[in-house]
């Protein structure tokens, strides 16, 4: 079941193909804050996320006659929204920086014993670990789609996610196993 | 006793099955911690799920389609210049069947044909020059410049099918006509773009 649906999905799709442009002014309004969402939280900056926001819906404009109807709408926009993301942090380098803060920077987030609320932590976590954990957690990627993505293993996939894990439950000053 | 790791935990919520999960579904029948920490992760992607949704502070849909907007009038330039040089290029070979051998001088007719097809290209060259798609116009600009390239385009395909239906040098008054209503959209194109922005300090 989609989890954004568009009232009149299939007229507006056939419409927007034909280069309408209150269809495709629909297509964004209907999908312009999930979109932002997933970039905001994946992204750094409220800036890269309008920047997703734009490159994504750019290309929907643009790719909208490839659009199969025999998945979800919302699915689609999601993974393009999801694979503009990714990109955008592989362009600031992002991730480099964030291994780099992970294994020098992540000992004194430890040493702080300071408890954090949830949106704090997510925040607080590297950037590959973040993206990870919010397409697996929260969009429902598979670590397949996920290592497709960002062009690395499932391995590499889950154990960034069994990372942000372990430091989410750390944070969130939940117990340790015993 | 050794407990599950995060990523034996997390292996037991993917669907399907995993090597190793009924060993570790089998220890987490018997030890209480683990299966409390599998508690505890499914409870925080819940709460991941249910943080609140962050909403753009802007709107950026006018900047998109903006961009969608540019990408198609260059589409339409392109088709438009791709256009008018094949129909120059069959118009030319068109006069040069029918002229018989030894070359007669040209009439006036096909004297001002070559000029309107030489002041086309020059007209081209200017906007081309200037790079419309590279400014900023304002929105009243911008609808006239893009009702001007609408009616180029539609010129140039009036042009083709006159081209096609007549045989070569017949289409003479239609084909005069249309090339010379081409240059003069091409010209307040120009206008549009080149005169404006100089008398603006562009």
């Amino acid at each position: 079941m989609d989890s954004h649906p568009i009232a009149n999905a299939e007229s507006v799709v056939a419409r927007a193909r034909e280069g309408d442009a209150a269809a495709l002014e629909a297509l964004y309004r209907a999908f312009e804050v999930p979109v932002y969402n997933l970039a905001r939280r994946i992204c750094r900056t409220t800036e890269d996320a309008e920047d997703v926001l734009q490159e994504t819906f750019f290309e929907v404009c643009r790719s909208i006659g490839r659009y199969r109807q025999d998945g979800s709408l919302w699915g689609w926009v999601r993974t393009i929204a999801a694979s503009k993301a990714l990109m955008r942090l592989r362009r600031n380098k992002y991730r480099d920086a964030d291994e780099l803060h992970d294994d020098v920077m992540e000992h004194r987030r430890e040493d702080t014993a300071l408890r954090m609320d949830l949106e704090a932590a997510l925040e607080r976590l590297g950037e590959t670990s973040r993206a990870v954990v919010w397409l697996h957690d929260v969009e429902g990627f598979t670590h397949d789609e996920i290592a497709g993505m960002m062009g690395k293993t499932v391995s590499f996939s889950k154990s960034q996610l069994a990372r942000a894990h372990t430091r989410l439950r750390k944070w969130l000053g939940e117990e340790s196993l015993g | 006793m050794t407990h599950l790791t995060m990523e034996q935990l997390l292996e037991l919520r993917e669907p399907g099955i995993e090597p190793g999960t009924a060993a570790q579904r089998e220890h987490l029948e018997h030890c209480e911690a683990c299966r409390l920490e599998l508690d505890r992760l499914e409870q925080r992607a819940a709460r991941l799920r249910a943080l609140p949704t962050l909403r753009p502070a802007r709107d950026q849909w006018p900047r998109v389609a903006a961009r969608v907007n540019t990408v198609r009038r260059q589409r339409r330039i392109r088709w438009a210049t791709a256009g008018a040089m094949a129909l120059a290029a069959s118009l030319a070979l068109a006069l040069l069947v029918k002229r018989p051998l030894p070359a007669a001088p040209a009439t006036s007719s096909e004297q001002e044909l070559s000029s309107l097809m030489q002041r086309s290209r020059a007209l081209e060259a200017a906007i081309g020059a200037y790079d419309p798609d590279a400014r900023v116009l304002d929105g009243r600009t911008s609808r006239v410049a893009s009702d001007l390239e609408d009616r180029i385009a539609d010129v140039d395909r009036r042009l083709e099918r006159t081209e096609l239906a007549a045989p070569p040098g017949t289409g003479g008054p239609d084909v005069m006509q249309l090339w010379q209503e081409r240059v003069g959209l091409l010209d307040a194109l120009v206008d549009v773009h080149v005169t404006r922005a100089s008398n603006v300090g562009l």
